[in-house]
């Protein structure tokens, strides 16, 4: 993928670029707000990550900007604002993800795969299958090897979060501001217990298993290869 | 200086204003007083013109108009004293008796100056004209009258010199005594910039206005203060408890640079401090999020809220987490009720609560998040059948890093129910910690969604 981070803090830019280009993309940096947003509107891009206080040109203006110019490169917001208002002003501004720091790298990494499998704009799928298992979004059924699993609710929008982003790691934190709405993290094991749960149902006396843990990073459902 | 300050004060401008009110109405009154009394005296004396008049014709009868010039002989002399004047003049204007010369008549009331006794006076007369075509003239001197104007003038002159000196003088005191008090007010506040915080505007006991401004002055004085002491209470809370971690770091890296490692230990040295530092920073999180909450920038996500739903959401949320560590979270909540508040801000604090009480209670404890309405208000409580807390601790587990000894073994920062409160306050909701008979029961007591 093609990066382009706009960030002002150069030690902060250099571990984002080292570690995005370990990962396999190629990354381009620019420190200020109006040098970023002169190179999104030119160059083409995978993806954006911005900070949110920038000199010049701040970021959140940046991407009213962008949007405003009509160009739908997926944006991830990097930033020390962690208020509430903070987030939403972000993600309404046209941000896709909202990252707050400091932040674990895998944390990074996942968001920014989740990211680029998000292509603005097109039509919804309504239908996941991942190996033998099946969900359908509209008429709100799960099936595995054609029998059919009963969920709870919590349970049904975590299989369907896995497999919007089935092969993709996905983190505990996206869980919890995805599938539960939670923009805090609670101490108690919110996310394994109702994770374990799943598993039970929809993996127990099923081969091959289909949701793994990815240690140290998060969850992934995917079919073996 | 002070008398400057005296003059550029609002008191004594009001003080002045009200001597110069009170001035202009003796003013008043007496013109309209000195105008009533001049045309009262002015008309009895009219009417004295008319009774002498009278009182002379009845004397001479019906046909004695002959004996006129004694009667009038005789009344001039009784009436000397308030100098009554009088001319008896036949048709062709010679004058018959009288003590004023001869005139051209000059019928109905009349002011003149004729001379009398070699002095000149000022007359008010009244001139009739007889059956027989004589002219008589009767009337008296206005001294007394003009006397009396005179008077009257002098008294007030008096009574408004007095005026002047008793409104000078009250508004210089009301000036002085309000400036003096408000001097004071002043006085206490250039020693708090100064740095003194403890000190208070001195309060009479008089319950006067401004000893309700120094007592409102005070309670504020005191709020600040307390504000200030607790602000330094959590900053060196802050600075303790942010040492430890960071100090047992700084050893672990240290120890690992002195020794020689394989790169597998060094890895385990490196995750174990990465994990450390997490924890630091999520305290410096949880520290930063609560001054957010505090600091009230989070009016607009208030709203009207299903609290019902929003609850049994939390509780299903939590569920199975409690059942793995053995213990039962239900929920006892009535259908349909609201409350105006932050969703986000709400679901944290249930949502903390229900930790702590997973986290303190032991396998087997039954914990319920109830709500319900009481009153106005509506009661939200999360209840444990725990160890609870000791009443006299109870107070005290609210504030930033406070924890129970019995808890110090347990992961968390302390700032779990330091946010609760944050919440709480921001939502003008009331916090208390209760017994649960056993266990502990905390609740919320919002004021209802209008």
């Amino acid at each position: 993928m093609r990066i382009l981070v706009v960030e002002d803090d150069s030690e902060t830019a250099g571990y984002l670029t080292s570690g995005l280009e370990e990962e396999g993309h190629a990354v381009s940096w620019s420190r200020a707000g109006r040098d970023g947003l002169f190179l999104a509107m030119t160059e083409n891009f995978d993806l954006l990550i911005i900070d949110r206080m920038l000199p010049e040109l701040d970021g959140l203006t940046l991407v009213k900007t962008l949007r405003a110019a009509r160009i739908e490169t997926a944006i991830l917001f990097l930033t020390t604002m962690s208020g509430i208002d903070d987030r939403v002003t972000g993600l309404n501004a046209g941000g896709d993800d909202y990252l707050v720091k400091p932040f674990a790298f895998s944390e990074l990494v996942a968001r920014v795969k989740a990211l680029s499998r998000r292509p603005r704009g097109t039509t919804v799928d309504t239908q996941f299958k991942v190996a033998d298992l099946e969900l359908d979004v509209v008429k709100h059924v799960v099936k595995r090897a054609g029998h059919e699993i009963q969920l709870q609710p919590r349970e049904y929008r975590l299989l369907e979060y896995l497999m919007r982003h089935a092969g993709q790691v996905v983190t505990r934190t996206m869980l919890l501001d995805n599938v539960w709405n939670y923009h805090f993290d609670p101490k108690t094991n919110v996310v394994e217990s109702h994770l374990s749960r799943l598993r039970t149902k929809i993996d127990k006396g099923f081969t091959p298993e289909l949701i793994h843990t990815v240690r140290g990073a998060g969850y992934c459902l995917r079919a073996p290869e | 200086m002070r008398r400057n300050k005296l003059f550029h004060s609002s008191s004594f401008r009001l003080a002045l204003f009200y001597a110069a009110m009170l001035t202009a109405s003796v003013l008043i009154l007496f013109g309209v007083t000195y105008w009533f009394a001049r045309d009262y005296a002015a008309r009895d004396e009219n009417n004295e013109i008319d009774v002498e008049y009278a009182s002379i014709l009845d004397e001479a009868g019906s046909d004695g108009i002959a004996k006129l010039p004694a009667i009038i002989d005789s009344h001039m002399r009784l009436r000397k004293d308030v100098r009554g004047v009088y001319l008896l003049q036949d048709a062709g204007g010679k004058k018959i008796t009288g003590n004023i010369p001869a005139m051209t008549p000059i019928l109905g009331p009349t002011t003149l100056e004729r001379p009398i006794d070699g002095r000149m006076l000022q007359i008010r007369a009244h001139g009739y004209r007889l059956e027989n075509r004589d002219y008589l003239l009767v009337g008296q001197d206005t001294a007394t009258l003009r006397q009396m104007n005179a008077l009257i003038l002098r008294t007030f002159a008096v009574e408004i010199v007095i005026t002047l000196i008793l409104a000078g003088l009250g508004t210089a005191i009301v000036g002085m005594t309000v400036l003096k008090r408000v001097d004071t007010v002043n006085r206490t506040a250039r020693a708090i910039m100064a740095g003194d915080l403890s000190q208070r505007v001195p309060v009479r006991g008089t319950q006067d206005e401004f000893d309700e401004l120094a007592a409102g002055m005070n309670a504020m004085l005191d709020r600040i203060e307390d504000l200030m002491r607790s602000m330094r209470q959590v900053s060196n809370d802050i600075a303790h408890d942010l040492r430890t971690p960071l100090t047992r770091l700084r050893q672990r890296l240290e120890h690992a640079k002195r020794h020689d490692h394989t790169a597998a230990e060094l890895q385990e040295v490196l995750a174990h401090s990465i994990r450390q530092v997490d924890s630091i920073l999520e305290t410096f999180g949880a520290l930063l999020r609560i001054a957010q909450i505090e600091a009230g920038g989070r009016v607009s996500g208030k709203r009207v809220i299903d609290v019902s739903s929003l609850l049994t959401g939390i509780v299903e949320d939590f569920s199975p987490a409690a059942e793995d560590r053995g213990l039962k979270l239900d929920s006892d909540v009535g259908s349909g009720l609201q409350v105006s508040a932050d969703p986000e801000l709400l679901t944290q604090m249930v949502a903390n609560l229900v930790d702590n009480a997973i986290r303190y209670c032991p396998p087997g404890s039954r914990i319920s998040v109830k709500a319900n309405q009481v009153g106005d208000n509506l009661e939200l409580a999360v209840c444990d059948t725990g160890p609870g807390i000791p009443p006299q601790e109870r107070e005290k587990v609210l504030r930033p890093f406070y924890r129970l000894e019995s808890s110090r073994t347990t992961e968390g920062s302390g700032l779990g129910l330091s946010l609760v409160a944050a919440i709480a306050k921001r939502h003008d909701a009331r916090l208390s910690l209760g017994d649960n008979d056993p266990g502990l029961k905390v609740s919320v007591l919002f004021p209802m969604a209008a």
